[in-house]
Formats: structure tokens, C-alpha cells, sequence
């Protein structure tokens, strides 16, 4: 069976990047998150020991959105109240202006958001270091970040962008 | 335990446009009163879906949200979602702009 040239008109073609203008994120009240822009690696991982100990979370996960900006997840499962104990108590002490913004919104909201999907030019974040227990909020983090990682391949492949 | 999914940006939309007009009241004052028209307006306006659900309902409402734009801010369960996108959200387009998690 030959297929007629006329027919053919337009070709999606799935070389193309779909554009994902929209952001999705993970987000809920249980797990304590932060978020460090315009800081250090050393300076992130000093602010996420230090919080882990005074507030004992067992454990704590850091990932690189871009550079210098990071996000710090921590692994005990709290309470919302002591989620933003924590948040403030760690943006105040580390006099990082753009982490008390994210506090400040967070509260607001009444549940933390991390970003999981690309932004702009910015990649997805990547895990860039692990410390202490990892099996709580931190693998329930993980498996969802997978999650919504599989949802933007399957609409990547449904959808490519044409502009 | 129930999955939830944060989908935010910023968009453009069609909004009706808003019209003044006084009207004087029993007691005498003249109160300003609002009325949308029929004419719409191109703006844009940030918005944020919080979606909760099953994963599967989760895929289908992340898909769905790339045209429906959020009335606000959205705190929904995926399937009620998709049962009415209408009545969580309006037609229109996601843009490319710096936003805040």
C-alpha cells in the first residue's frame, strides 16, 4: 500500500521539544523542606546538619535545581506546626533572604512545595548528596518525584510542542 | 496514603471586562456598583493546581491542566477534577515567567 505525497501534510515529529510552560512540584505538610537560593553547597549542607541535629530528622537528602540553588529534604515524618518551626527556625539562623521568602510563601499556602519538573533553562533537580536515614519521608519524596517524573515523559511523548 | 501534585505558573486568559456605575441608594448616598460586560480581555494571572488522587486520575488531570487554567488557587482531588474541569478552571494557556515555589 502506497501512501499519496498529498495526504501528508504536516509531520509531528517527536524530535521536538514539548514545552513545558507550567511547573509541577511536590507538595504536602509532613515533610520538613527547604529551600537555599544564592548559597554554597558547604553553606546548605552546614544549615541541613545543623537543623537535623537540633530537630533530630534522622536523615536529610540535598538536591541541586541550579547553581547555587539548592533544596534540602529531611526524612522524619512532622507535624505541620513543627514543619514550620523548623523552616523558620533554619531560614532566620542562616540569614538567607531568598529562604525566608520561601518560608514566608510557604506559610501562606499552608503546605510546602519543591519543584520536580524543568523551569525556564533550569533542569530538573538533581540529588547531589545523602545523609543519615533515608527509609521515611525522604523515600515517599523519591517515589512521588519518580511519579511525577514518569507524568511529564508520558505528556512529553503525547504532546510534543510544534512552536 | 493519597498522592497530591502541585502544578503553579503563570498564565494568559480571557477575562470580562468590568464596567463602573452609580446608583443612588434609598437613604440618598450614591454608592459605586461593578458590572461585568460581555466584552473579554487578554491578561495574565498566576494561578496553582493542588491536585490529590489515585496516580492514574493524577496523569490524566496534569494533562488536562496544560488547557484548563486554575481559578486562583486550586485545591482539588484529580478525579472530581476531571468529572468538571470547567468548574475549577477556565480556558487559556500557560507563559513562560519567574515564579516563586
Amino acid at each position: 500500500m502506497s501512501i499519496q505525497r498529498s495526504t501528508v501534510r504536516k509531520v509531528l515529529g517527536l524530535k521536538e521539544k514539548w514545552c513545558h510552560k507550567s511547573i509541577l512540584g511536590y507538595s504536602d505538610t509532613e515533610t520538613v523542606k527547604l529551600d537555599f537560593d544564592n548559597a554554597s553547597f558547604k553553606t546548605v549542607r552546614y544549615w541541613a546538619r545543623r537543623a537535623m541535629r537540633w530537630f533530630k530528622l534522622g536523615g536529610f537528602l540535598i538536591l541541586k535545581s541550579s547553581a547555587n540553588h539548592y533544596h534540602v529534604v529531611f526524612n522524619r515524618c512532622v507535624s505541620w506546626s513543627e514543619n514550620m518551626h523548623v523552616l523558620a527556625w533554619a531560614s532566620l539562623l542562616s540569614h538567607n533572604k531568598r529562604a525566608q521568602r520561601y518560608a514566608l510563601m510557604q506559610c501562606i499556602k499552608e503546605s510546602s512545595t519543591l519543584r520536580v519538573s524543568p523551569k525556564k533553562q533550569k533542569p530538573s533537580p538533581r540529588i547531589v548528596y545523602r545523609y543519615g536515614k533515608q527509609g521515611g519521608r525522604i523515600l515517599d519524596f523519591l517515589h512521588y518525584r519518580k511519579m511525577i517524573k514518569n507524568i511529564i515523559r508520558k505528556v512529553n511523548v503525547c504532546e510534543p510542542c510544534m512552536s | 496514603m493519597t498522592k497530591r501534585i502541585a502544578v503553579y505558573g503563570v498564565f494568559e486568559t480571557l477575562a470580562p471586562v468590568v464596567q463602573r456605575y452609580w446608583k443612588r441608594r434609598i437613604d440618598g448616598v450614591l454608592q459605586r456598583y461593578w458590572k461585568k460586560t460581555t466584552r473579554l480581555k487578554k491578561v495574565t494571572m498566576s494561578g496553582r493546581y493542588e491536585f490529590h488522587g489515585r496516580g492514574r486520575d493524577l496523569y490524566k488531570a496534569v494533562v488536562r491542566a496544560h488547557r484548563v487554567m486554575p481559578r486562583g488557587y486550586v485545591d482539588v482531588s484529580a478525579e472530581k477534577f476531571l468529572e468538571h474541569p470547567e468548574k475549577y478552571g477556565q480556558e487559556g494557556s500557560w507563559i513562560e515567567r519567574e515564579v516563586v515555589s
